[in-house]
């Protein structure tokens, strides 16, 4: 048995290297699915960075500030829109996987905890929308 | 127990902390991003309703609340701490092996801290604090 074990301890082990494609993504629905949602990351980066460059414009004077109105503009915010509801949707259905709760001992269903989660956004889509539109003239 | 265990069995509080903010950066973006996107980005540069970032005088009173620019702080600094993890994810699934290096982890978080930096910044030197609205 010992020398069974320091045989084994002696061969040369080699670190398993998974070989994929770099279009594995595209071979399945599923795949294709999931790097879209990893890649809602990049327009919803690009357009809070927008956000804070208009923040940063309000700083240079009633006279130099215009807000962006280009068909452009609007075509880049619905691309962005359509990201962005996938990012949500995805990642509140999730919630029911990763959020374990009980009440009197007993599991809270995760269809339950999805349900909260999606009435809670659409109660901060309310409240934010409303100041958005209700602070503006 | 020897030493090895008791170095293994410490806490991984940096990946907490990374996770922590990846999934609060995740759920705040699907929450409030969407709404911000149709008003801000669509209805309003489309003149269909009023919105508060359609004038200079407007934008700079609610920019100048305190719990705005916290706020707008969270808003902006926060999703890009989900973003780094995701966009360097996405490389690493998309075959390139380099984004696992730990310079491309400092790259990306570093990113996310850089952004967080420079929002602080620009909210603090845009509109002078005050506690009215309107």
């Amino acid at each position: 048995m010992s020398s069974e074990a320091d045989s084994s301890t002696h061969v040369a082990t080699r670190a398993y290297k998974p070989g994929m494609s770099t279009g594995w993504w595209t071979r399945k629905r599923h795949y294709f699915w999931y790097m879209v949602r990893e890649f809602t990351a990049l327009p919803l980066a690009l357009w809070l960075l927008w956000l804070l460059v208009e923040i940063k414009r309000a700083g240079d004077g009633p006279s130099r500030y215009h807000p962006h109105s280009s068909t452009g503009f609007v075509i880049f915010s619905v691309i962005c829109f359509g990201f962005a509801l996938y990012h949500s949707i995805t990642f509140l259905s999730l919630a029911g996987v990763i959020i374990h709760l009980k009440t009197l001992d007993r599991p809270v269903p995760p269809r339950a905890i999805v349900w909260v989660m999606f009435l809670l956004w659409l109660a901060a889509s309310i409240v934010i929308g409303a100041v958005l539109i209700g602070f503006g003239r | 127990m020897s030493e090895e265990t008791r170095r293994t069995e410490k806490p991984a509080l940096g990946h907490l902390f990374w996770w922590f903010m990846f999934a609060q950066g995740g759920g705040l973006a699907a929450l409030v991003i969407p709404v911000h996107i149709l008003v801000q980005g669509i209805l309003g540069p489309l003149g269909g309703v009023p919105v508060v970032d359609r004038h200079y005088d407007t934008w700079v009173s609610i920019l100048s609340n305190p719990i705005v620019k916290l706020y707008l702080l969270v808003l902006i600094s926060l999703p890009f701490f989900h973003f780094a993890h995701r966009l360097r994810y996405l490389l690493v699934d998309l075959g390139v092996r380099a984004a696992k290096r730990l310079w491309v982890q400092w790259l990306f978080y570093g990113a996310a801290v850089l952004v967080t930096i420079i929002t602080i910044w620009v909210l603090l030197t845009t509109a002078p604090i005050s506690l009215s609205l309107g």
